[in-house]
């Protein structure tokens, strides 16, 4: 039997657009964790400024402060792959600056505010986990692999943020 | 924030998907949003919300047990697209967008800020790993996924492979708490269901099967039923001598739905499944009334096993008998539910819910961007669609 010659450039059309049909997915895959990244990096820069400001405040003591102050900076200048962790210490750091009953009764709003950035974050992490883990899962996809789709794109980091801490911090 | 919501089911006909949305559209509106609702209509001038548009007359086909009003096609794909294009969205949020329905619609032709909510819960079928691999890229642009249960969640893991945040349906608390009960309804020992009674799995056969029981130890008792139809049909299978005590009240509006919540003795939702959520539950809650629930696993969960209301076993006449006379015998008992229901609905109010949302909505929008049409980066893409767009 004559292998019918049309079929090639059909198949090369299908694989084609197959190819740019998967790299479109990959891509929005990609803007999804940029997105989420970016919020999520400005809830947690909002709520290293706001622990800074709380240092502010002549009631807090020296201890709390230096605390507080080291944590933040250092949140607000680790690099992406120690973020988590600098993130988990002043977690810490505000749970036990919380404990002080006295702190939010005087300073209701910025508690508030925190509780707030707490429920954000909450779900700040959840989708961007969602986020990474899909767009990780497809890049593992031997198309992509293949065929590189993913192109110079820097596979997404997962950001292993404590959730139970920041459960504790409600309270 | 200028809001796009998308009804998959016709608004015309009552739902809970529906009246969630409105809830939710309403809710963002007193907060001083935007809100635009796309939905099919059965009949548009029936429409009283100014903030609706039609886009067209939907089509019954059946889905999970019961009969859903969808739309899709060509023309219901233009009207999606010129409202998206013209809605110039903050925000896109979807409801069920993994059945054929605007939804998906929307979601195919939709790109930016999208978020999705899931609310059906059924369970591992077939056909879906058939339908998956079409529906995932569709679902995929999603920024965000909202399952309305646990269980809603697990059915989307099992037959989509994505997870999703759980954010209950909302009711409104204080709407329930504050309303006033009907003289004519309030008695001793009244027992009180709602719901469309001709769905099987609404489960009135199992409780019109419990009375002859109830009614040996508790001869006086009544159940007065809420819901659209007659309710001849059912009344047939009933004993005529029990039949003095059973009322049908026929469809009834949010108001008497309060006040019958706030009449009854015991509320009672003897469900056999494919329900995914039981807002009617928490509006019972809302209102203090104790209640007996089938151990569905909707249920189940949103009772927190029997915490916050009694549970029987599913389809099992006697043992809905049993709790029901158990719960109106024990006045303490009753007291007992109707206090932590109380306390529990509160979590299920708008102000909670609709903050949980908009968190989502916050999180799955970059900043300034808007929702657009697909613009795909392929060129010949571009070909086919530009007529369309302009």
């Amino acid at each position: 039997m004559e292998f019918p010659i049309f079929v090639i450039p059909l198949f090369v059309l299908l694989l084609i657009w197959y190819l740019t049909f998967s790299a479109t997915r990959l891509d929005r895959l990609h803007q999804r964790v940029e997105t989420s990244w970016a919020n999520l990096d400005a809830i947690l820069q909002r709520r290293a400024s706001l622990a800074l400001e709380l240092t502010h405040f002549p009631e807090t003591d020296p201890a709390a402060n230096l605390l507080l102050t080291s944590a933040a900076h250092h949140a607000r200048a680790a690099d992406i792959s120690v973020r988590s962790e600098a993130e988990s210490a002043l977690t810490t750091a505000l749970i036990l600056l919380r404990q002080e009953g006295w702190l939010v009764e005087k300073y209701p709003e910025i508690f508030e505010e925190l509780d707030q950035l707490t429920e954000r974050l909450r779900v700040g992490i959840a989708l961007h986990l969602e986020a990474v883990s899909a767009a990780r899962a497809r890049r593992t996809k031997p198309i992509y692999r293949v065929f590189r789709l993913a192109g110079k794109a820097p596979l997404p980091v997962k950001y292993a943020f404590e959730d139970e801490s920041l459960v504790e911090a409600q309270r | 924030m200028k809001i796009g919501l998308i009804s998959p089911y016709a608004w015309d006909v009552p739902g809970g998907v529906q009246a969630h949305i409105r809830d939710l559209a309403n809710h963002y509106l007193d907060q001083g949003h935007q809100i635009s609702v796309l939905a099919p209509a059965s009949d548009e001038s029936s429409i009283v919300e100014d903030f609706v548009v039609s886009a067209g007359r939907p089509v019954a086909i059946p889905y999970n047990g019961a009969v859903a009003r969808v739309l899709f096609g060509p023309v219901a794909a233009s009207r999606v697209r010129q409202w998206v294009a013209g809605g110039d969205f903050d925000v896109l949020h979807l409801h069920e967008p993994a059945i054929p329905s605007l939804s998906l619609l929307a979601c195919s032709i939709a790109e930016g800020p999208l978020v999705g909510t899931f609310h059906a819960a059924a369970p591992r079928q077939k056909v879906t790993f058939a339908i998956a691999p079409f529906l995932e890229p569709v679902i995929e642009k999603l920024r965000a996924r909202i399952a309305v249960s646990e269980i809603a969640r697990e059915t989307l893991r099992i037959h989509l492979d994505t997870d999703a945040i759980v954010i209950p349906n909302g009711i409104s608390a204080e709407f329930f708490g504050r309303a006033d009960s009907n003289p004519a309804w309030k008695k001793e020992l009244t027992i009180g269901f709602i719901g469309r009674f001709s769905e099987p799995r609404k489960g009135l056969n199992v409780l019109l099967e419990a009375l002859p029981k109830v009614a040996r130890f508790l001869p006086e008792f009544r159940l007065l039923i809420a819901g659209p139809g007659e309710g001849l049909e059912a009344m047939e299978s009933v004993n005529p001598a029990l039949r003095s005590r059973i009322t049908f009240l026929g469809r009834v509006d949010d108001e008497a739905k309060a006040s019958l919540l706030k009449s009854i003795s015991v509320y009672v939702a003897p469900n056999t499944g494919g329900e995914s959520f039981g807002i009617i539950l928490t509006e019972a809650m809302a209102a203090g009334v104790p209640i007996v629930a089938s151990n569905i696993p909707a249920f189940s969960q949103l009772l927190e096993d029997g915490k916050y209301g009694l549970l029987f076993e599913s389809e099992n006449a006697s043992d809905l008998a049993d709790k029901l006379i158990r719960i109106l015998k024990d006045k303490e008992l009753a007291a007992k539910y109707s206090e932590s229901g109380l306390n529990y609905s509160a979590r299920f109010d708008w102000k909670q819910v609709g903050e949980e949302i908009m968190n989502v909505y916050l999180h799955a929008r970059g900043e300034n961007e808007r929702v657009t049409l697909l613009s795909e980066a392929r060129p010949w893409s571009r070909l086919f669609t530009r007529g369309e767009e302009e």
